[in-house]
């Protein structure tokens, strides 16, 4: 009977925990997410203004004007065509690595190696770039930002292809192993139908982080803009609403693309299950 | 005591580095695997760096518009003497600040997530803070100027309930509106590697030290928060790095006087003073390594990344 009172006391003071804690928690969710759906509501007011449009007038009025614009389609592309290789060669990186992970070669200096250039500073990173590609006279194009994007990428696509494979078990490979199965069809039959989702997604996180990136970009960009830097210059010397329009088209297509990531992830889930 | 027990058992050392179960199976070394990342890494990143250090001691040479070999401490005097260390000093201070809020405000999220939330709760939160990493930060620092400015959320909203009369100026285009911007971007980066090293403390050390009678908040301060230092510093240099190396918040956010690391690289880019801008990023590579270092050295970072791919 002693105990039974303070047992019941911490238990009531954890409920009021967790109850504060959510309510913080949402807290700064709101702190995160309130700018952007902001920004994305006021990109259909059809005023010049920055107000919060009236429901009764919502307008794709700048979306249109947007559309029309040649260089921004232009940029749009090249960021699409950046992000596609990125994408591409991230992946085909990463999964090499992984599958080079697991078989537990020096692994802590491979994945130091990956996650290096996480934690060099874009500017820098870029900067560093673009005095090599001026050595044998490389001239800067997509292909240069391509360089760039990928370290970017490199270090989140192998996480989560890693995180992947830590799903597999190793009985499966023994036995595909033990039934003759050579490595490149252990990888096909097994391996691959297993973790593809993962890798799937993380194609996917690798054409989002390579299509936002900015500062990477920013010295190793050639004749051709990318999105990023159309849209820096534009906001910073604009006034136009197309911005908020622009703004709002990238954060669709970024929902977009997290929205197909995670559903391939939740696709692996469930074949697991 | 609790304190104590928890050093002896230490789960942050254990687990991790034992080799996968796939790992067996396959055998044999992965080297040509590894290779082309190790290639690509090199080649893109070290190597680039590395020169780029290396070229800090050379000179500006005119005829060329380019540098000549010397070896020249020049570019680091020129720091010192034009007083660019102030603005590496302030961009520090800004980054330092940064980091200390998002860990004050990442570290109970974490906890939250770890220690209170159900499992459903926890994947929601997790994906809703994983989707900024993910949307462009040059569209979420804009926003913030629309939330900021006289027109703003803020504003219309304390004008509406009668707070204020007329709109507030300071809110935007100074150094608060740029330490919000870096938060709200970075937030994120802090909330995943804690949340990490939360999920490496075995659950046995937690019932041990209820069991000896700690209350939640005592759990929390001697067994919770010293295992989770690999997570916090993880955390905290991700952070850093980002606010350090940011741009974009305090062109869009700070006031024409503001200036940052990455605004004055670009600057001395652009009067083709190559070896200073070399140099000051010499010194923020010299700042990032040592932090790497003793990072790896005294809390086990790649230990905690390692767990990954438990």
């Amino acid at each position: 009977m002693t105990t039974a009172q303070p047992a019941a006391d911490s238990s009531r003071r954890r409920q009021w925990a967790r109850r504060l804690l959510l309510i913080y928690a949402v807290g700064v969710l709101l702190f995160v997410y309130v700018p952007p759906t902001y920004m994305l509501l006021i990109s259909f007011n059809p005023g010049l203004l920055p107000h919060l449009p009236s429901l009764s007038h919502l307008s794709v009025k700048w979306y249109s004007i947007l559309f029309s614009e040649e260089r921004m389609i232009a940029a749009f592309k090249a960021s699409v065509v950046t992000g596609i290789a990125t994408a591409l060669i991230t992946t085909v990186l990463a999964v090499l690595a992984s599958l080079a992970y697991l078989r537990s070669v020096n692994r802590s200096l491979l994945f130091n190696t990956v996650v290096f250039p996480m934690f060099v500073p874009g500017v820098i990173q870029g900067l560093s770039l673009a005095i090599v590609f001026k050595l044998p006279n490389i001239i800067p194009s997509l292909w240069t930002i391509t360089a760039g994007h990928i370290l970017w990428a490199l270090p989140f696509a192998f996480i989560v292809i890693l995180t992947s494979m830590s799903a597999l078990r190793g009985s499966l490979i023994e036995a595909a192993q033990d039934l003759g199965a050579s490595n490149w069809q252990t990888f096909r039959d097994i391996i691959f139908p297993l973790v593809s989702p993962g890798i799937t997604s993380a194609a996917l996180f690798a054409f989002l982080l390579s299509f936002n990136e900015y500062s990477r970009a920013y010295f190793l960009v050639g004749g051709q803009d990318t999105l990023p830097i159309y849209m820096f210059g534009a906001m910073n010397a604009g006034t136009s609403p197309t911005i908020y329009a622009l703004a709002g088209t990238i954060l669709i297509v970024s929902f977009l693309g997290i929205g197909a990531a995670l559903l391939a992830l939740n696709v692996r889930q469930r074949r697991a299950a | 005591m609790v304190a104590e027990a928890s050093q002896r058992v230490n789960p942050i050392r254990r687990g991790g580095v034992a080799a996968s179960p796939a790992a067996a199976g396959l055998g044999g070394p992965g080297l040509y695997l590894a290779l082309p990342t190790y290639v690509i890494v090199v080649v893109l990143a070290v190597a680039p760096l590395a020169l780029l250090v290396f070229w800090s001691f050379w000179r500006y040479d005119p005829a060329t518009y380019w540098i000549k070999p010397d070896l020249s401490f020049d570019a680091y005097q020129t720091i010192v003497s034009s007083g660019r260390l102030a603005v590496i000093i302030k961009t520090a201070r800004i980054a330092v600040t940064t980091t200390a809020l998002a860990l004050v405000l990442a570290y109970p999220i974490a906890y939250f997530m770890h220690r209170l939330a159900g499992a459903r709760l926890r994947m929601l939160l997790s994906l809703l803070f994983l989707v900024p990493f993910f949307t462009s930060y040059i569209v979420r620092t804009f926003a913030w100027r629309l939330i900021l400015g006289r027109l703003g959320l803020v504003n219309t909203a304390l004008q509406a309930l009668g707070v204020i009369q007329r709109p507030v100026e300071w809110l935007l285009f100074d150094e608060f509106a740029v330490q919000v911007g870096l938060l709200a971007s970075y937030l994120p980066f802090m909330i995943f590697p804690i949340l990490l090293s939360m999920t490496r403390i075995e659950g046995s050390v937690l019932e041990a030290s209820e069991d000896l009678g700690a209350s939640a908040w005592q759990t929390l301060r001697h067994v919770v928060i010293p295992l989770t230092t690999p997570g916090i510093f993880a955390g905290s240099l991700f952070v850093f790095v980002m606010a350090l190396g940011s741009s974009v918040e305090v062109q869009f956010l700070g006031g024409a006087a503001e200036s940052m690391i990455a605004i004055m690289i670009t600057d001395v880019m652009r009067v083709l003073n190559f070896p200073l801008a070399f140099a000051i990023s010499t010194l923020v590579l010299a700042l990032l390594i040592l932090l790497l270092v003793i990072g790896n050295r005294y809390l086990g970072l790649s230990e905690l990344f390692r767990s990954v791919s438990r």
